[in-house]
C-alpha cells in the first residue's frame, strides 16, 4: 500500500517536473504565432508574420553564420583532438591518466563567467586580438570537455580486439582503425559532435566577453534585439532553433537510440 | 597424410619474447604440419596467448623466427600473413550482421561483390548458420558468436587458423558439443590450426599434438596418448590427468629401471638415475588395482610394485569411484569402476598393487633447489 502511494507519488513528481520543464518552451512557440506585438493569453488567432521578420532582424545573418561556423568548427577540431586525448587516457597506460583525464573535463564544471574572463584576459596578455579566431578558441574550450568526455566513456568499453581482429583479416593498422573503430565507435562520435554543437551554439557567458561590435554571435545578439524590441519576432526564431534541435535529436534518436545519448539506459 | 619429408606448415624456431624484465617465451620451438592441430595447453600465465600473438603477427619477438608456409614471416605484419584468429571474446564486429562479418576479410581483399556473397553462403552454411546471415551479431546466442567468429576466420581461407580459447566462453555442454563438431569440421576441410586451452580434457579430446607449456617454455610436445601415458616430467604428468607419487631415494639401479625407497617401501620404477639421487615416482591411479585382503600373497615382484595401507575414503565419481589410500604418512590415490569400489570402505585394510611398467621415476625438483 505504502509502496503503491510512493510511486503514485513519484510518478506524479516527475509528471509535474516535465511540465515545469516544458512550459517555457509552450510558452515561447505560442508566442511566436501571437498576432499581436503584445503577448496575451488566450491567443486570439494565430500569425506567422513574426517569422517572415526574422530575416530582416538587423544583423540577423551574419550573427548566424558566425555562430555555425564557430560551432561547426569547434565541434569538429575538438573531435579529433579530444578522440585522440581519449585515446592516450583510455589506452596510453599514463601515468596519472585519471588526473589528465579530470582535468581535460574539467572546464564543465566551470561556471562559463569564469571562463569568459580568465580567456579575455589571457588573450590580452598575450597579445591575441582577432575576434573571430578568439572565439573559435574559446569554443574550443567549451566543446572540448564534453567531446573528451564522451569519447574517453565511449573508448572504455570498445574492445580493442576488434581492430586486432581486423588486422589478422588484412587490414592495416590503420584500416583496421578507420574500418573497425570508427563505425563502432560512430555512436559516441555523433553524440560528442552533437552535445559539442550545441553546447558551442548557445553559449554566450563565454561568448560576450570576446565579441566586438562587428562581430557577435546568434544568442548575444538576441539578447540585443530582446532589449531593443521586445516583440515576438524573438519567440519566432527561438521556436525555430527549438524546432531545429528537435529534428536534430529525433534523427540522432533515429541512428543510436536517445537514451544513450542521455546515459539514461545501458 | 602428410608426405614425411614435407616441411611443417608452421616453424616457430627458439623464439624469445620479454615484456620489460619479464621473459614471457624462452627460445620456444613448435612446429605444425599441414593439417594438424595442435594444441598449446598449460596454466595461465605461461605465455599461451603470447605465443598464438606472435603467429598472428600481433606481436613480434625478440629473438627466433617463425615462419609460415615455408615463408619467414617474422617481420611481415599481421594482414599480409593470411593466418585466420578466433579469439576468446569472439571480437565480432558489432555494427555489421553476421554476412557482414563474414564477409570482412575478404572485402578487405577486394574481391567482387558475387565472389563474396558465394563465399559467405559457403561458409555459413558450412558452420551451419546458413538461415542467420541478415541477423546482427548481437542477436545471437553464445555458441552462434562463436560459429560467426570460425567462420569469418574461415572465409579468407587462411594458411593457418588460430584458436585462443575459442571455447571457453561457451557452458560445459555446449563446449563438449562445440569441441567435437569443431574437430570434424577441421578435418573435413584439412585446415592447419594451434589451439590455445588450459583446459586438459578439451586438449585430449580435440589436438593431435598437444604442447604442454610451463613458464615460458614448452615442457613437452607429443600426441595425446604418449602425453598421458609417458609423461615426460613431473609438471606433464600433475597438469595433464591425476597422479599419485611418491618421494625417494634410488637404492639401486640399472637396465633404464630403478629402485626406490620411498616412506611406504621399496617401490620400482622405469628411468635412469644414479644410485642416491632424489626423485619422485608416480602413476596414474587407473593403475593402482585395490586388493582388500592384505593377507594373499600378492606381493612385490619383478613386475609388480604392493603397498599395504588403510582406506581412507572412496569418492564417487559416476562410472568409476576415487579411493584414496593412506599408507604410512602418504596418501596414494587410486582409482576403481564402482562395482569393486562399492565393496570397499572407509578404515578397511587394503593393498595397492600396479604394474612396474607404468611407474616413472622423475628427477626431484624440490631436492635440487
Ligand atoms: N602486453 C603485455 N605487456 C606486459 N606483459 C604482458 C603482456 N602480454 C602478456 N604479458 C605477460 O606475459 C605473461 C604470459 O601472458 P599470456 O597472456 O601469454 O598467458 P596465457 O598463457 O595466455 O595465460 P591465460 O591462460 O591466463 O590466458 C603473463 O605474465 C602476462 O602478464
Ligand atoms: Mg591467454
Amino acid at each position: 500500500m505504502t509502496a503503491r502511494l510512493a510511486i503514485g507519488f513519484a510518478w506524479l513528481a516527475a509528471l509535474a517536473a516535465v511540465l515545469f520543464l516544458a512550459v517555457p518552451l509552450l510558452t515561447v512557440v505560442a508566442a511566436s504565432v501571437s498576432p499581436t506585438p503584445v503577448f496575451d493569453l488566450p491567443l486570439e488567432g494565430a500569425s506567422l508574420r513574426w517569422y517572415a521578420r526574422i530575416g530582416r532582424l538587423d544583423g540577423f545573418w551574419p550573427a548566424l553564420s558566425l555562430s555555425l561556423q564557430i560551432a561547426l568548427l569547434s565541434t569538429a577540431i575538438a573531435l579529433v583532438i579530444g578522440t585522440l586525448a581519449a585515446i592516450a587516457i583510455v589506452r596510453g597506460r599514463l601515468p596519472g591518466a585519471e588526473t589528465l583525464a579530470t582535468a581535460l573535463v574539467s572546464p564543465l564544471m566551470m561556471p562559463g563567467l569564469v571562463l569568459g574572463i580568465a580567456l579575455l584576459q589571457y588573450f590580452r596578455a598575450v597579445g591575441f586580438t582577432a575576434t573571430w579566431s578568439a572565439l573559435l578558441l574559446a569554443h574550443l574550450v567549451v566543446t572540448l570537455p564534453y567531446v573528451a568526455r564522451t569519447m574517453i566513456a565511449g573508448l572504455a568499453l570498445f574492445d580493442f580486439t576488434l581492430v586486432e581482429a581486423a588486422r589478422t583479416l588484412g587490414c592495416t593498422y590503420a584500416g583496421a582503425i578507420l574500418r573497425v573503430m570508427v563505425p563502432a565507435l560512430a555512436p559516441s562520435f555523433l553524440t560528442a559532435g552533437l552535445f559539442s554543437f550545441l553546447a558551442s551554439f548557445d553559449n554566450y557567458p563565454v561568448s560576450i566577453f570576446l565579441t566586438d561590435v562587428r562581430t557577435k554571435t546568434l544568442p548575444i545578439k538576441m539578447l540585443q534585439y530582446i532589449e531593443e524590441a521586445p516583440d515576438p519576432t524573438l519567440a519566432a526564431l527561438s521556436t525555430l532553433i527549438l524546432a531545429a534541435t528537435v529534428i536534430l535529436l529525433v534523427a540522432s534518436d533515429r541512428l543510436i537510440g536517445l537514451h544513450r545519448m542521455a546515459g539514461t539506459s545501458e | 597424410m602428410t608426405a614425411p619429408d614435407a616441411p611443417p606448415h608452421v616453424a616457430v624456431r627458439r623464439v624469445s619474447k620479454r615484456y620489460g624484465p619479464l621473459t614471457v617465451l624462452d627460445r620456444v620451438d613448435l612446429t605444425v604440419d599441414r593439417g594438424e592441430l595442435v594444441t598449446l595447453l598449460g596454466p595461465s600465465g605461461c605465455g599461451k596467448t603470447t605465443l598464438l600473438r606472435l603467429v598472428a603477427g600481433l606481436a613480434t619477438p625478440e629473438e627466433g623466427t617463425i615462419a609460415i608456409a615455408g615463408r619467414d614471416v617474422t617481420r611481415v605484419p599481421p594482414h599480409r600473413r593470411n593466418v585466420g584468429v578466433v579469439f576468446q571474446s569472439y571480437a565480432l564486429f558489432p555494427h555489421l550482421t553476421v554476412a557482414g562479418n563474414v564477409a570482412f576479410g575478404l572485402s578487405v581483399r577486394g574481391r567482387r561483390r558475387d565472389e563474396i556473397d558465394r563465399a559467405v553462403a559457403r561458409t555459413l552454411s558450412l558452420v551451419r548458420l546458413e538461415h542467420l546471415g541478415a541477423r546482427r551479431v548481437s542477436a545471437l546466442s553464445g555458441g552462434q558468436q562463436q560459429r560467426v567468429a570460425l567462420a569469418r576466420a574461415l572465409a579468407v581461407e587462411p594458411e593457418v587458423l588460430l584458436f585462443d580459447e575459442a571455447l571457453s566462453a561457451l557452458d560445459r555442454n555446449l563446449r563438449e558439443e562445440m569441441q567435437v563438431e569443431l574437430r570434424r569440421l577441421l578435418r573435413e576441410i584439412g585446415a592447419t590450426a594451434i589451439f590455445v586451452t588450459h583446459d586438459q580434457d578439451e586438449a585430449l579430446t580435440m589436438s593431435d599434438r598437444i604442447a604442454v607449456m610451463n613458464g615460458g617454455r614448452i615442457e613437452q610436445l607429443a600426441d595425446p596418448k604418449t602425453l598421458y601415458e609417458r609423461p615426460a616430467t613431473l609438471f606433464t604428468l600433475g597438469f595433464v590427468g591425476q597422479s599419485t607419487r611418491l618421494r625417494g631415494t634410488v637404492a639401486a639401479a640399472g637396465d633404464g629401471m630403478v629402485a626406490v625407497d620411498t616412506p611406504v617401501g621399496r617401490v620400482a620404477a622405469m628411468g635412469q638415475f644414479l644410485a642416491g639421487s632424489s626423485v619422485v615416482v608416480a602413476t596414474r591411479p587407473e593403475h593402482l588395482r585395490v586388493v582388500a585382503d592384505t593377507v594373499g600373497h600378492e606381493g612385490s615382484d619383478r613386475a609388480r610394485n604392493s603397498v599395504d595401507g588403510r582406506i581412507r575414503a572412496v569418492i564417487f565419481q559416476g562410472s568409476r569411484s576415487r579411493i584414496e589410500v593412506a599408507a604410512g604418512d602418504q596418501v596414494l590415490l587410486a582409482e576403481a569402476p564402482g562395482r569393486i569400489a562399492s565393496a570397499l570402505n572407509p578404515g578397511d585394510a587394503a593393498r595397492l598393487v600396479w604394474p612396474v611398467a607404468e611407474t616413472f621415476a622423475y628427477p626431484d625438483p624440490e631436492a635440487r633447489a
